[in-house]
């Protein structure tokens, strides 16, 4: 045995996770929560195999703890937060099938100013932990590698007021098929923003699960996703309002050409007694292409009566109206398409709290609504 | 014990509350219990059908033993025994009651708020006079005017004997019949139903079964209904009655074709109050409905309006395939459930002709411990060039034990289609219902004034003299719901 | 008419009118001014019988009547009206269908028979061109989208539509810019009747340069500090809450 196995984890969580996997296996078009993403075509006759992919840091800030997940001696944050989201069929994945990974601590009351940098990396099954105790708080950045399969698998646990931004850019990563499921647990008061910025590939699943477990925790999700070729982006989200005073809000913004297809699933649950829970959920997609599609299917729950919750959710092209004004001032029509494309991610883009990574999204975006229109 | 044998035990038990309706003892002519081969043969023999009817059905039961009940919808109820059931029984003769004095004084004080005219309250109550006699006499009247406008409206099992080539033809071509679990079931064993044919160029004179009422009140337990509008044609049908309706049957499946060709409307309004259970979800009626309208022809229009407050299960998606170029669909709703009621549904607008519109308006409420979801797909086809959807999604909750589900599903293949999606949620605000108490209206009253106002778009879509009967049908649903 | 006496009134546990005596009789105008927080909106509230406002001693008699064991759609059929600072919005509901509702129900509470549509119609719309109420108005839905002008004259509107006997206007001036509190003004002069009571409560002087009291209360802390005529009001505005409160009550 070796990793965690070996280290006296809860191998209840373990065997748990194992038994969901093995009734529900490798999940497909006609498992609801699948509908749009493929995964069992997608891979083919490969399937998810048992391999081992890695969490590589690119950028480790002072005051940050880390422990591999493979070591031995695993200390008791690690031992208390590991593991513990193992519903979602893929996580159940990871967890019974990864050996390693990495586990993040930042301590009580710590603000880490200098962003931490990391990526998955490899083919085959990782796991991840972030873990911010009481009133610290942090930047996540999250690369992607480009490689054949890779499920990943990361658990944020936020304390207290803590408050982590969490900005993934995922890049045109081709014939890859890259799942990952995030699952987010937050404590009074604190805050979770994510921004999620998809280049798509054969298939890319972002999936994050966020409990707001505490009063007063809020989650701010958005994202964008830029797709052209066969490109594939779904992005799934589940926020669920556990109790009172809660707060949620997601932005998604996706634009699909050529074959392209980019999905949005999005739900928000609000349990019974979570009163004053408040939730907006806005979807909005463009298709270029004539054989491109988007799936959006943003979803309530709600089992108490004194909230707010409100979501909106639009198909459609671009505005022939502005199109026409901006090509009369004079602006050639490819330029003026791509200024409009702009404009329309520019809103889910500015949800990006740190400046510099905000600049490093737009970017990324420009270089990609060139080759696009 | 069959299903329908223990709803009628429980609701006996439940004594005062519904038990009109329940109480007569019906000479049945009965099919034997449960489902097979033979079954279907005695319906059909019953009904007096042509061999190649009977090969239709016979087709759709061998396909039904190989499907497995559906189970995504957000719905819980016990398993339902199929063998254990009766599948067929024709109400031989009603024992009248003498007068409104045998008649339960909850049932018509029901109809008092509801504003029925004293003869079809007698006539649904089952007391024999002649006022009931009259109102068939009008029944009459009518349908003479519909003959003379080539107007076929008559029950199914009369068109399969009488238009058999009108039936062939369209008879499956909406709901196909290996469409889903309950549709298969309805085609196999329905025994009930109505046909309509408005022929080419045709206004049909009137709403049809408003006049009728009384008569489209006895439906059975596997209806199946087509209406076909021909080129150019204009037809309103009205389905169900906001009178509480008489009946012992837990599990209800009905099919609905719809088929509108070049330039045709329907416009399709039902309103649907069956026994919801008692305030402890005991018994009521299990709803499972399939009701699907092709826009085939081009310019095509067909329009849904619901008013669902009945049923303890409600599981129905009435839904648009909008074939033709330049063809409409809408889909307007209300549905209540209240106490332990669980409803789901919605609709289903497919867009696969050029310059296609849809249009969806729901108003979910939920009180006491219901559960109350909205299911929706609109889909847009690639050739589907300028599609256009808007669907506005209305949750209204009372009380904290209640949920609210809104599931849509939007996915669009051409860039050139338009699909807007909004939906909220709110609950009726204090200070809404301490501004109408302290302007004199008494508190069910201001639940019925608000809610009735939540629901407005959709009370609009119905035929005038229904929408009042709506109107105060939303209030009694939703009586003693705010403590 | 209205005699309230010692009234303490908590709400969520906490005492908000901590022994207020007040009272008025018919034809009568009183108006009470007073700081913010200091339990104006809370005797309106509990006038007209609001949920969460509790009672803990002293009593309210109307018309001989303890008020307080009525419910509040019941003190409105016995001609009690607030006029809210705040009115509410009723999405689908029009103006019109509200107001024959109202209007219905307090009669059929009282034991008079509904009026038809057509004279709720002729009645409403009479009175509606003298509050500036325009036919368009009533046909939308109730207060949604008005702007504060046109939600205040409908409820004054709405007062002169239920003739009510004992008429409270809870801050009735509140947003609104001088031509609009003119026409509101008149339309409650208008209403002064010898057998109507009324209540203006007010933080501002101003409304009382249009509505003339016959008395003037100033409530402070829960409580009544200090009683006038009409002058007082005029003091209140030269020398501000803070003056008064400092002399003795």
């Amino acid at each position: 045995m070796t990793g965690i196995t070996a280290l006296g984890l809860p191998e209840a969580r373990r065997n748990e996770a194992a038994a969901v996997f093995r009734a529900r296996g490798v999940p497909h078009r006609r498992v609801e929560e699948w509908k749009y993403s493929d995964l069992k075509s997608a891979l083919g006759e490969a399937g998810i195999g048992a391999g081992q992919a890695d969490l590589r840091i690119s950028h480790l800030p002072s005051g940050v703890e880390t422990f591999d997940l493979a070591g031995p001696n695993p200390p008791d944050w690690v031992r208390e937060y590991f593991g513990l989201a193992s519903r979602n069929v893929m996580s159940a994945a990871s967890l019974s099938l990864s050996a390693g990974g990495t586990a993040f601590r930042v301590p009580r009351g710590l603000a880490v100013a200098e962003p931490l940098k990391f990526e998955f990396t490899g083919s085959g099954h990782v796991r991840g932990l972030v873990v911010l105790e009481d009133g610290a708080s942090l930047t996540l950045v999250e690369g992607v590698t480009v490689d054949k399969f890779r499920n990943a698998g990361l658990e944020i646990v936020l304390g207290e007021a803590a408050r982590l931004d969490h900005v993934r850019v995922s890049p045109n990563a081709g014939d890859a098929v890259l799942v990952e499921e995030v699952s987010v647990r937050i404590a009074q008061g604190g805050q979770y923003r994510a921004h999620f910025a998809a280049f798509g590939s054969k298939l890319s699943r972002m999936e994050v699960e966020i409990a707001l477990e505490g009063e007063g925790a809020e989650a701010h999700l958005s994202g964008v996703a830029l797709l052209d070729g066969k490109r594939h982006s779904d992005v799934t989200t589940h926020v669920i309002h556990r109790t009172v005073g809660t707060r949620s809000t997601q932005l998604f913004k996706h634009v699909a050409g050529g074959h392209a297809k980019a999905v949005y699933q999005g739900k928000v649950t609000v349990a019974k007694g979570a009163n004053g829970s408040d939730s907006n959920q806005s979807a909005k997609a463009l298709l270029l292409g004539e054989n491109a599609e988007a799936d959006l299917k943003p979803e309530l729950e709600i089992f108490a009566d004194d909230v707010k919750c409100a979501h909106g959710a639009a198909v459609g092209d671009l505005d022939a109206e502005s199109l026409f004004y901006l090509r009369a001032r004079g602006i050639p029509e490819a330029e003026a398409r791509g200024l409009l494309l702009q404009a329309f991610l520019e809103d889910a883009v500015a949800e990006i709290p740190n400046t510099d990574l905000r600049e490093l999204v737009r970017t990324e975006l420009l270089t990609a609504l060139k080759a696009l229109v | 014990m069959s299903i329908a044998a223990e709803t009628k035990q429980q609701v006996a038990e439940i004594g005062e509350k519904y038990k009109y309706g329940f109480v007569t003892d019906i000479e049945m002519d009965m099919a034997p219990r449960g489902l097979s081969e033979d079954t279907v043969r005695f319906i059909s023999a019953k009904k007096g059908e042509p061999e190649w009817m009977l090969e239709w059905r016979l087709g759709a039961f061998r396909r039904w033993l190989t499907m497995k009940e559906p189970n995504w919808a957000r719905v819980h109820y016990p398993k339902i025994d199929y063998q254990n059931a009766f599948y067929y029984a024709a109400p031989k003769n009603t024992p009248l009651k003498q007068s409104l004095d045998e008649v339960d004084p909850k049932l018509l004080e029901t109809y008092k708020k509801l504003g029925i005219p004293l003869h079809e309250q007698m006539a649904l109550a089952g007391v024999a006079v002649d006022a009931v006699f009259d109102s068939v006499s009008v029944a009459t009247t009518f349908k003479e005017k519909l003959n003379e406008a080539g107007v076929i409206f008559c029950p199914i099992s009369e068109a399969i004997r009488d238009y058999p080539d009108l039936v062939k033809q369209y008879l499956g071509s909406v709901v196909p019949v290996t469409d889903n679990f309950f549709a298969t079931l309805n085609a196999a064993v329905f025994s009930d139903g109505t046909f309509v044919y408005v022929p080419k160029g045709v206004r049909c004179p009137m709403e049809l079964s408003t006049y009728f009422r009384i008569n489209a009140s006895e439906t059975g337990q596997f209806e199946r209904t087509i209406i076909i509008a021909d080129e150019g044609s204009y037809v309103s049908y009205l389905e169900g009655c906001t009178a509480p309706k008489r009946d012992e049957n837990q599990l209800h499946a009905a099919v609905v074709e719809l088929v509108a060709l070049d330039n045709a409307e329907i416009k399709y309004s039902t309103v649907q109050n069956w026994y919801p259970g008692d305030e402890n979800g005991l018994g009521g009626i299990f709803n499972f409905v399939t009701k699907r309208g092709d826009c085939r022809g081009k310019k095509s229009k067909i329009s849904w309006t619901q008013v669902e407050t009945g049923s303890a299960i409600t599981w129905k998606y009435p839904s648009c395939i909008l074939r033709g170029d330049e063809s409409v669909g809408e889909f307007y709703s209300i549905a209540i459930a209240n106490n332990y009621q669980q409803a789901d549904t919605g609709t289903k607008m497919i867009h696969l002709g050029a310059n296609t519109r849809s249009r969806i308006i729901s108003k979910g409420i939920s009180a006491g411990k219901a559960q109350n979801t909205y299911r929706g797909l609109v889909s847009v086809y690639g050739k589907a060039k300028n599609a256009r959807n808007y669907t506005q999604c209305d949750s209204l909750l009372i009380g904290g034990d209640c949920g609210a589900h809104t599931v849509p599903y939007i996915e669009s293949r051409n860039p050139t289609a338009r699909i807007e999606h909004e939906a909220t949620t709110s609950k009726i605000a204090e200070d809404q219902l301490f501004y109408c108490l302290q302007r004199g209206i008494p508190q069910d009253e201001a639940v019925s004034l608000i809610v009735n106002g939540f629901c407005r778009e959709v009370l609009q879509q119905l035929p005038m003299e229904f929408a009042v009967e709506a109107q105060k049908l939303v209030g009694i649903s939703l009586e003693g719901s705010v403590g | 008419m209205l005699d309230i006496k010692n009234l303490h009134v908590s709400v969520g546990g906490k005492e908000i009118l901590k022994g207020l005596t007040l009272s008025i009789q018919p034809g009568q105008v009183h108006a009470i001014m007073g700081p913010n927080g200091s339990g104006k909106s809370t005797l309106s509230y509990v006038l007209a019988g609001r949920a969460g406002y509790d009672i803990t001693e002293g009593s309210i008699t109307y018309n001989g009547e303890d008020l307080t064991a009525l419910k509040p759609e019941e003190r409105a059929a016995k001609g009690v009206f607030l006029a809210m600072q705040y009115p509410v919005e009723i999405p689908g509901v029009t103006t019109m269908t509200f107001l024959k509702t109202a209007l219905n129900s307090q009669r059929r509470a009282r034991g008079e028979p509904d009026l038809d549509a057509v004279s709720v119609l002729k009645q409403v719309r009479a009175k509606a061109k003298l509050l500036n109420v325009s036919e368009e108005m009533l046909k939308r839905a109730l207060n949604v989208g008005f702007s504060g002008g046109e939600k205040k004259r409908l409820e004054i509107l709405q007062m002169s539509v239920f003739e009510p006997k004992l008429a409270v206007l809870d801050e009735t001036d509140s947003g609104l810019d001088i031509d609009a509190l003119r026409v509101v003004a008149e339309g409650v002069n208008a209403l002064r009747d010898p057998s109507r009571a009324m209540l203006v409560i007010t933080h501002y002087q101003r409304l009382l340069d249009y509505i003339v009291p016959d008395r003037i209360h100033v409530l402070a802390g829960g409580r009544i500090v200090a009683e006038g005529g009409k002058e007082l009001a005029l003091e209140l505005e030269a020398k501000g809450y803070e003056h008064i409160l400092k002399e003795p009550a």
